[in-house]
């Protein structure tokens, strides 16, 4: 996966409407004019952020019906994932640290402690 | 909509630890840059330039150096700061190897007091991420990364 990919997903991901969008997909295809319902925006607007969607290879536009039902593509948001859980991995090995070293900061603060006695 | 769905698509890494260590020891090793510098960074890792501006709207910059040499630049903004219990910072990092790939993430640190040891929550969110690499948006030179490997190539062959 290229970044480049990757980054417009996260990009496109960033907005609320538009998790909001996949979220509303996520439970099946719908038409364009469903999924602006629930929004306060016009039709264009909803368009918009679809084509947002579709450039990041998050979602697919059906090209034979009419009312070019939208979909989630099906592995949309494998790899976004996947670099959180890289993501996940490099925090807990930044806490894993931090534990030793306070672990160590303590350990010193108790000697000096029972110096000073 | 659905609240709950909506979370599912909604990208953030939560973690949540118990630290033996009193709350007020823990801020300070998340404040305090000479002890940050002790710290941050993967396994390895060092940080021979770490500087915290601990104020709201203060500079976080954070050189991390990788075992094989590669400085990773790291910067961020302070967003809250309420001692000794919460703390939020924006990051800008580099994502990939090539420097190409820059990631801009809201952090919120949440220290709870925990019988005299330290509940720590990291949040993570994604709240925006570029192709065009760290350069662009954190205010440095673009293509530093590959700027310092060259230079390292450099000098492994000298």
């Amino acid at each position: 996966m290229s970044p480049d990919v990757l980054s417009s997903k996260f990009a496109a991901l960033a907005d609320p409407t538009r998790r909001a969008i996949l979220a509303r997909l996520a439970l099946g295809e719908t038409s364009v004019t469903e999924l602006a319902e629930p929004f306060d925006m016009s039709l264009p607007a909803v368009s918009k952020h679809l084509k947002v969607l579709e450039r990041a290879g998050l979602i697919a536009r059906s090209r034979e019906a009419q009312w070019r039902p939208c979909r989630i593509e099906p592995d949309a948001l494998k790899d976004v994932d996947h670099w959180l859980e890289e993501y996940r991995r490099l925090w807990e090995e930044r806490l894993d640290r931090l534990d030793h070293y306070l672990r160590q900061l303590q350990m010193k603060e108790k000697k000096r402690g029972r110096k000073h006695k | 909509m659905a609240e709950s769905t909506n979370s599912l698509v909604e990208k953030r890494v939560v973690i949540t630890r118990i630290f033996d260590a009193p709350r007020e020891l823990m801020f300070k090793v998340w404040t305090d840059p000479k002890h940050m510098a002790e710290w941050w960074g993967p396994n390895g890792f060092t940080n021979p330039a770490c500087e915290l501006d601990l104020r709201i709207g203060g500079a976080i910059r954070i050189d991390m150096k990788g075992p094989d040499g590669t400085v990773y630049p790291m910067t961020g903004v302070f967003r809250e700061i309420i001692e000794p219990e919460r703390l939020v910072f924006t990051a800008w990092c580099v994502a990939d190897e090539d420097g190409k790939f820059c990631v801009e993430i809201l952090n919120t640190i949440v220290f709870a007091e925990h019988n005299g040891k330290t509940k720590l929550t990291v949040q993570a969110v994604v709240v925006k991420s570029t192709p065009e690499g760290a350069g662009a948006l954190a205010g440095m030179e673009p293509g530093w990364t590959q700027t310092l490997e060259r230079l390292d190539d450099y000098l492994s062959n000298l």
